[in-house]
């Protein structure tokens, strides 16, 4: 009998520790949680009933150690200067940032200042233009050009953010190993006969890459760039200047090109599909590694790059695009390297919007960041940093003053429609198919066109 | 108090009888997996499942039923149908290695030896640390064309003899492959675990009946852990199919697709190009295939399956 | 003969040794990185000894970035590997009772759908989950990370049934004549007896865990709550430089925790492998 009313009681115990066990887990967990969280947000709070204007503000940007470095050491001079602004900060590497950010957009709670770039017609529902902020004057841009305020606007004229710095592309080369092959150094108006030619009396002479391929660069600074060369000024772009459609008709417009880096990649030249996966970012492109002539480079690249080799003992140099013929349209645009926008989601986008133009205004602020991102748009803030530039940033400065001599057509489109990601991909493997002899170079044009023209069905 | 003391017995009686019947005890313990089955895989799978008849993108707001547009693209989507034949290859090259390779090391390692669990320790260790990003970085080192393998292999063969790996379309798939057989340790120690329980009295029979070494593993060993094998392999195949950071890390799905794994595709729809609807109707796909191969083994297991109650 | 099976053992150990070394040699060249700079470790070849130590990759790692350190990521990593691991292990252990030893109605039923969600791809529910527990408010902490590992596990729930069927019915019959309830069974018999399966279980879950990547992407948003796996792909960021000195300092870092639970509990691993279930 006893037995049995222990049993009972064993087992009714058993029963409720059972439920208590599993509640206790998840409210151990949640506190432990709610702990964590209190103690990020606590500022926040407690200032909150001190102060009724405190405000907190999210932030995230992409970047390497560098920029997560110095953009946390702006952001906590400009908390300084604000007391009232707490900003939380995220910072991530390329691809994760943008995996967070779909995330983000898919429950409504994008940061409320964030960094984008040439994609941003991706995130098109979550931008929120600035133009009234331009106008009232909470951003300031006086000492900004309408040049450069348009290389972010879409093309409705919406100001869709602040750009963080001025890029356009080029190519970056090894004067020495030039040199060594006895091929004329690139001028301004060289042609892509003149850089295949080069690529290969390279790989002839030294027995190296004549020229890397850094792809991230390659679509939009060669495939996209040949169309822009092609007519007269403005006349084709890869994609039309509103984004709605294909820029060219002719999809064989692509051929040749697509034949020359097959061509240069089949003769060794240039890198295939497998030697291009060692090079996972610009640091240890086969032209810093002097294992190749020649790269394509966004020039806020370049000096990092130039340091490197500098300390190798060795000499790079900053080429323009080749063009399809001589006197020809050089197809370069100075773009914006990226921008900060204010989110949709954003509670105080006011707030945001000052500190973006801080963010670009403040000599200070940028004295820290040191171009990092890009040539800074703000012309006052420029002057202070060539003032003090290394080498390799004065060879940037100069190639970008360079560029922006070259005749343009009156509107340019540097963005990339949504989707564009596949599209490239795309456009990689039909050249990898090419090289293989799977296909010809005018069926790769021809299915790379298709592809495209599929983003705007 | 209108009860007497038999009443309150009763109801005692009644509610331990209850709390001790099968089906409560039963569903008092399988609670936790009912409802985080619930919860976290059947909620989000109903509407996975949703989404593979709709255009979803990734963050867009508006959805459009477009019945089954999805699954009609996939057999039309070359690299999709490329996709389906390079994972394919890669299970069935991958699985059976592995399992040999942790077979022949299980059975290497059950001398009676102090080191024994020692060297297991080490043959573990791949496995213990495989899934990071920064093995994984080193791997592609290791099979890049200055890597260790071309280092070694120049010196043995010349210069002209480097492989490259990762470059030709027919290679590019054995790096990733010796990376999975590379991770055998948690197969090796499964089959560790069954050999200790194959009986010695079996062997001792054998080796009065004259068999040598062979014989005795062929007629003895591998029988009697045929059952693990059959546990390992479709445990095996399952992770194969779904492989996913290795071929994401190392090759990124290159050359010209010749690595793009299933489960990599799937993933580059969903988050790389946006399209949800794609990927979720594509990681259907996936499920029934992985369902159907499993069904496949399980009824071949039948015929080479020894159950103790044949012997 | 007798010199014979010495130079056997010789011969066997030697082979053992020589082969294992190949098998780890890839983690020892990571180890080694942590104490080469960037050009050693992109043109040095494979060499396991660095031509000049350098010993700051440590410390420059060890100061993470942003001003947060990694005495921070390991704290995040080891709350959240600890609280998953011990999730698992709970209500792994009651829910393989209930399917191994409990005769109840919808067993196989519930038993299927349990081999179900091992095979499904984790890509399929990603995107629903993550806008569920969005919808809780709970994304941006470790709830989403834990919690589910409060109701079971498939793959240990299968492990453990596996061990279970191990556990000879006898005990069963024993202890319900000595009138203990099937709660008090459980608790009293086949808890302890698990305790092998359990081990095995806390090695394998807590290097899942520890080295899990996706899941901390997706839901931890502040760099104050990013787990050691997390923090050191921010060192590898194809679009700018990378510091592999540190990245590769940290990685061996990480690694420690999970090789000293491995050595702690090491001895048990074979043992907890229950395969007498698998015979049919």
């Amino acid at each position: 009998m006893k037995k049995r009313l222990v049993a009972f009681l064993l087992a009714a115990v058993m029963v409720l520790s059972l439920t208590a066990c599993g509640d206790k887990g998840t409210s151990e967990n949640t506190d432990n949680d709610s702990k964590q969280e209190q103690t990020v947000t606590k500022p926040a709070t407690d200032n909150k009933k001190n102060e009724e204007e405190k405000v907190t503000l999210r932030m995230a940007w992409w970047g390497s150690q560098t920029r997560h470095d110095r953009t946390v050491q702006v952001i906590e001079m400009y908390e300084k200067a604000h007391p009232n602004v707490k900003i939380e900060y995220e910072f991530f590497s390329f691809d994760d940032y943008f995996t967070k950010l779909k995330t983000l957009v898919a429950s409504d709670n994008v940061w409320d200042v964030f960094q984008l770039g040439g994609n941003f017609p991706d995130y098109m529902e979550k931008i929120y233009f600035l133009n009234d902020f331009i106008k009232d004057g909470t951003i300031d841009t006086k000492k900004i050009s309408d040049a450069y305020l348009k290389i972010t606007q879409d093309t409705a004229g919406n100001q869709i953010g602040l750009s963080n710095g001025l890029n356009t592309y080029g190519i970056a080369y090894d004067v020495d190993m030039f040199k060594a092959a006895g091929v004329p150094l690139p001028t301004d108006t060289w042609t892509w006969d003149d850089y295949a030619d080069a690529a290969r009396k390279i790989k002839a002479a030294t027995g190296h890459y004549g020229t890397s391929s850094f792809t991230s660069s390659e679509f939009n600074a060669g495939c996209s760039t040949y169309i822009g060369q092609q007519g007269s000024l403005g006349q084709y772009g890869f994609f039309n200047l509103e984004l709605t459609g294909m820029g060219f008709t002719d999809p064989q417009m692509l051929a040749p090109y697509i034949q020359m880096r097959a061509d240069l990649i089949k003769e060794g030249a240039s890198p295939d599909a497998g030697a291009e996966l060692e090079i996972t970012n610009i640091e240890n492109d086969f032209l810093v590694t002097g294992e190749a002539g020649m790269t394509w480079v966004a020039v806020n690249q370049f000096p990092t790059i130039y340091d490197v080799c500098e300390k190798q003992g060795r000499t790079l140099a900053l080429a323009t695009l080749p063009r399809v013929t001589k006197d020809g349209n050089a197809g370069s645009n100075i773009q914006s390297s990226q921008m900060l926008c204010v989110s949709k989601d954003s509670k105080h986008k006011k707030e945001a919007a000052e500190f973006i133009s801080w963010f670009q205004n403040s000599t200070e602020c940028n004295n820290v960041l040191q171009g990092e991102r890009g040539i800074p748009i703000n012309e006052d803030v420029r002057t202070a940093l060539i003032a003090n530039a290394t080498a390799g940033q004065k060879i940037m400065y100069d190639y970008v003053t360079l560029v922006g001599t070259f005749p343009t057509p009156e509107k340019v489109n540097v963005l990339s429609p949504a989707g564009q990601d596949q599209v490239v991909d795309l456009y990689r493997t039909y050249i990898q198919q090419v090289v293989s002899g799977e296909i010809t170079a005018a069926e790769a044009a021809k299915l790379t066109y298709e592809a495209a023209e599929k983003l705007f069905k | 108090m209108g009860y007497g003391m038999t009443d309150q017995r009763k109801t005692a009686n009644r509610i331990r009888k209850f709390f001790n019947n099968d089906n409560t005890v039963g569903y008092v313990f399988a609670m936790p997996f009912i409802l985080g089955f619930l919860g976290f895989s059947l909620i989000p799978m109903i509407t996975s499942f949703v989404y593979s008849f709709t255009d979803m993108t990734f963050g867009a707001k508006d959805i459009h039923f477009i019945g089954l547009e999805n699954f009609k693209e996939l057999f039309h989507d070359s690299i999709f149908l490329k996709s389906l034949r390079v994972t394919f290859k890669y299970v069935i090259i991958s699985v059976p290695l592995k399992l040999t390779f942790a077979l022949l090391v299980a059975f290497l390692l059950t001398r009676k030896s102090k080191m024994v669990t020692l060297y297991r320790s080490l043959y573990y260790i791949p496995s213990l640390v495989g899934g990071s990003v920064a093995v994984a970085l080193v791997w592609k080192q290791i099979f890049a064309r200055k890597g260790l393998f071309n280092v070694v292999w120049k010196q043995i063969f010349g210069a002209e003899a480097a492989v490259n790996w990762f470059g030709d379309e027919k290679l590019a798939m054995y790096p990733l492959i010796l990376m999975s057989v590379w991770q055998f340790g948690s197969s090796m120690i499964i089959f560790a675990a069954g050999l200790k329980e194959i009986p010695e009295s079996y062997y001792e029979a054998a080796m009065i009946d004259g068999a040598n070494g062979f014989q005795r593993f062929f007629k003895i060993t591998l029988p009697c852990l045929s059952p693990i094998v059959l546990y390992n392999l479709i445990m095996q195949t399952i992770s194969a199919f779904m492989v996913f950071t290795q071929a994401q890390i190392i090759t990124e799905g290159k050359p010209n697709n010749a690595t793009m794994m299933y489960a990599l595709y799937v993933y580059n729809n969903a988050i790389k190009y946006s399209k949800m609807g794609y990927a979720c109707a594509m990681s259907w796909v996936m499920l029934v295939i992985m369902s159907l191969v499993t069904f496949v083994i399980f009824k071949t297991s039948r015929k080479w399956v020894f159950s103790e109650a044949d012997s | 003969m007798k010199t014979k099976k010495i130079i056997f053992k010789i011969l066997y150990h030697l082979f053992v040794l020589a082969f294992g070394f190949c098998m780890i040699y890839p983690v020892l060249w990571m180890i080694s990185g942590a104490f080469k700079d960037n050009q050693q470790i992109l043109n040095g070849g494979l060499t396991l000894i660095p031509k000049t130590v350098i010993k700051t990759n440590f410390a420059t790692g060890w100061k993470g970035f942003g001003g947060i350190t990694f005495t921070t990521f390991f704290k995040n990593s080891i709350i959240l590997t600890t609280l998953a691991t011990a999730g698992t292990l709970i209500s792994s252990a009651f829910v393989s009772y209930a399917f191994s030893r409990i005769n109840f109605k919808g067993r196989g039923f519930w038993f299927s759908c349990m081999l179900a969600t091992m095979m499904l791809p984790g890509q399929i529910i990603m995107i629903p989950s993550f806008l569920i527990w969005h919808k809780l408010k709970l994304v941006g902490t470790f709830v989403p990370l834990v919690l589910p590992y409060f109701f079971g596990q498939a793959f240990f729930i299968y492990q453990m049934m596996q061990f279970m069927k191990g556990i000879p019915r006898e005990l069963d019959e024993a202890a319900k004549i000595d009138g203990c309830s099937k709660y008090g069974l459980f608790f009293r018999i086949i808890l302890p007896l698990l305790k092998p399966s359990i081990i095995t279980t806390i090695i394998i879950q807590f290097y899942w865990k520890w080295d899990d990547y996706m899941g901390p992407l997706l839901y931890i948003h502040s760099p104050k709550l990013m787990p050691v796996s997390l923090a050191i792909k921010q060192f590898a960021d194809p679009s700018s430089i990378t510091d592999y000195g540190s990245m590769f300092a940290m990685s061996s870092l990480s690694l420690i925790p999970v090789f000293l639970i491995f050595l702690f509990f090491n001895r048990y691993l074979v043992q907890g492998i229950g395969t007498s279930g698998l015979k049919g």
